[in-house]
């Protein structure tokens, strides 16, 4: 500790150039906090919105292809099945938008709660969902998105039945992440009767179990119960399911991190030519100290301390900073996710766990970036160094 | 007869220069007794620098012992002597060698960091220190702010700050004037005299004979003379050229 205030004027020295380096390592800590955000938007997202008791039970030749309705109940007699609700995309369209911009789905309104519990919706929404025809839930996200309230009446135009429909919004996932849109299946399929079309498919059958342990088994008579048949299916937990959904995204996340591996790398160099540099300048300055008796360690200890202190004042500045340029960011693209093709890639949002990682990286940097010149100025023989300063 | 405080024998110093050696010393031999001030004179190139190296355990040599308070310095690592000289050494440099982003005070605490006293210690000898030099009025004031003169006085405060056996002082008035070099002179025969300060300073300026209690003159690595100084106290007995020829 006694050795800071000489760390800190040295710091000082040149302040121009302190300024710059910090500035760089500053920057590039923000950039680097803000490009982990994307692929953890992945991690949250599946953390927040899925469970390892759900299971997805859907047609083994992929989610866009249908099975039979028969199935959904076939599914619920296997042993240890507590709920299950079986959805149909609806592939609604806002108006002003024309196109599918959130996730909507029509399913039986009496399974809801028993299938996903964790959501809490409020009761007195969900006893509305029942029994209103024409209602639907829907997340906090798609509700802030688009501006809507509880009472409020959408039209969807879908993009897979040939219908249009009016909901009346009853209630909300109260999720900041959550983009669902909630229909009755009732009334999906009473609007195909009017065209004389049965709604006799189902897109997936969500099932939840009752205990962890019998997951797997309770998939594997899924699968095997309809082996052979038309409609062969698949079933995984939620999160295995979501993560494949987003599947296409992870090709991406790998080049975000390689970028973010190289914007570190880069500053690595910017931080250890500076210490160099410092280093170098103070040459005749430290084989004084070296001379009136300063160890090698000491002097070690110092110039590493320096690169430390820079490296980590500004990189932990940058990595804080990573808050407020998310939001700005967030703000000038105009929505979160689901808003463009990188989906949850664009939730920007940054956690502690993001900035200590900014902040522990930014010590790396300064350690690494201050060992070589200070190795190389502590190790010389002190007699060396005067003879050729002096 | 109590033992010098600084004892040579037969010291030579050899550089690997490219593919050549270089006789920096040869076959030196002195003693040194405590409290006096003593110059190391001669041309450049004569090996003076070196054996001021040698004296405050900065460098090694290659054949001889060097035996300074009491401690053969030859057998001691890097560190060993970095910490051997933080307790016995204060270094006095031609050019002051202050640490620029530092104020006159701090520069000289900077010695007594590596000891175990405390801010508060730290920060009053210091103050003495520069009390001692007259410079207690300026010890906010950082190197760009004090004159030559003053910054070589700083110097002394830094080098006597930790109490050491002996002060060496490389061409201490080599950069100043006529009169602040007599300053600095008359300063480090009081240490010497009065304190009780061994000092041993290299220079070229050949008044400093006058200051000195005795002289010692190398030539191409080699002690060619030693003759006592104007001040030379009653007890020095200048030793001949024998003493310090070669063995």
């Amino acid at each position: 500790m006694k050795y800071l205030p000489l760390v800190f004027r040295n710091l000082l020295r040149n302040k121009l150039r302190s300024l710059l380096t910090g500035g760089a390592i500053g920057l590039a800590m923000l950039l680097v906090c803000f490009f982990l955000t994307m692929p953890g938007g992945i991690d949250r997202l599946l953390s927040e919105i899925s469970s390892n008791v759900r299971v997805s039970v859907h047609n083994k030749g992929g989610v866009v292809y249908d099975m039979p309705y028969a199935y959904v109940q076939r599914v619920r007699s296997i042993p240890g099945v507590a709920a299950v609700n079986g959805e149909v995309w609806f592939g609604g369209a806002f108006e002003e938008e024309a196109m599918v911009t959130f996730p909507s789905f029509a399913l039986d309104p009496d399974a809801v709660q028993a299938m996903w519990p964790d959501y809490k919706i409020e009761p007195i929404a969900l006893e509305k969902f029942r029994r209103q025809r024409d209602a639907a839930i829907v997340g906090r996200e798609t509700m802030k998105k688009y501006g809507w309230r509880i009472g409020q009446q959408v039209s969807l135009v879908s993009t897979v039945w040939p219908v249009t429909l009016t909901f009346r919004i009853v209630g909300e996932i109260p999720n900041d992440r959550a983009p669902h849109f909630w229909i009755q299946r009732e009334y999906l399929a009473q609007a195909m009767q009017a065209q004389d079309r049965d709604l006799d498919t189902v897109g997936t059958i969500w099932v939840r179990v009752d205990d962890p342990a019998m997951v797997p088994s309770v998939m594997a008579r899924a699968v095997e119960m309809f082996r052979n048949s038309p409609a062969e299916v698949t079933a995984e937990t939620e999160k295995s399911f979501f993560a494949s959904f987003f599947g296409s995204l992870q090709a991406f996340v790998q080049i975000i991190l390689v970028v973010t591996a190289l914007v570190a790398l880069c500053v690595l160099c910017i931080a250890a030519n500076t210490a160099s540099m410092a280093v170098r300048e103070r040459s005749r300055e430290i084989a004084v100290l070296r001379a009136i008796g300063f160890s090698r360690g000491v002097i070690f200890g110092t110039l590493v301390a320096e690169s430390m202190v820079l490296a980590t004042v500004a990189g932990g500045t940058g990595a804080l900073l990573t808050y407020g340029f998310s939001a700005l960011i967030r703000m000038l693209a105009g929505g979160s996710m689901g808003s463009n093709e990188l989906g949850p890639l664009t939730g920007f949002l940054v956690t502690p766990g993001i900035v200590a990682q900014g902040i522990g990286l930014s010590i790396v940097v300064g350690l690494v970036a201050g060992i070589a010149p200070a190795w190389g100025a502590a190790r010389r023989p002190v007699a060396e160094i005067l003879r050729e300063v002096f | 007869m109590a033992e010098p405080l600084i004892s040579l024998r037969d010291v030579s110093r050899v550089y690997r220069r490219g593919a050549d050696d270089v006789h920096a010393l040869e076959h030196v031999s002195l003693t040194i007794e405590s409290g006096l001030f003593v110059a190391l004179m001669g041309p450049s190139g004569s090996g003076k620098s070196t054996l001021l190296n040698l004296l405050s355990g900065i460098d090694r040599p290659s054949g001889g012992d060097v035996v300074v308070a009491g401690k053969r310095l030859n057998d001691l690592s890097e560190d060993e002597l970095a910490h051997w000289r933080s307790r016995h050494i204060g270094l006095i440099f031609q050019f002051y060698n202050l640490i620029p982003v530092l104020s006159a005070l701090e520069n000289v605490e900077l010695p007594l960091l590596l000891t175990s006293f405390d801010r508060r210690e730290r920060l009053q000898r210091a103050r003495t220190a520069l009390d001692v030099v007259g410079l207690g009025a300026r010890a906010r004031h950082v190197p760009s702010e004090l004159s030559g003169g003053e910054q070589q006085r700083v110097a002394i405060a830094r080098a006597i700050v930790t109490d050491p056996d002996l002060i060496i002082a490389d061409e201490p008035t080599g950069d100043l004037d006529a009169k602040n070099a007599d300053q600095i002179l008359r300063m480090l025969l009081e240490l010497s005299h009065e304190l009780q300060k061994t000092v041993v300073m290299v220079t070229h300026d050949p008044r400093a004979s006058e200051w000195v209690d005795l002289v010692f003159h190398l030539e191409k690595g080699i002690l060619k003379d030693t003759f006592a100084g104007a001040a030379g106290k009653d007890h020095v007995e200048p030793r001949g050229p024998a003493a310090g020829t070669p063995a």
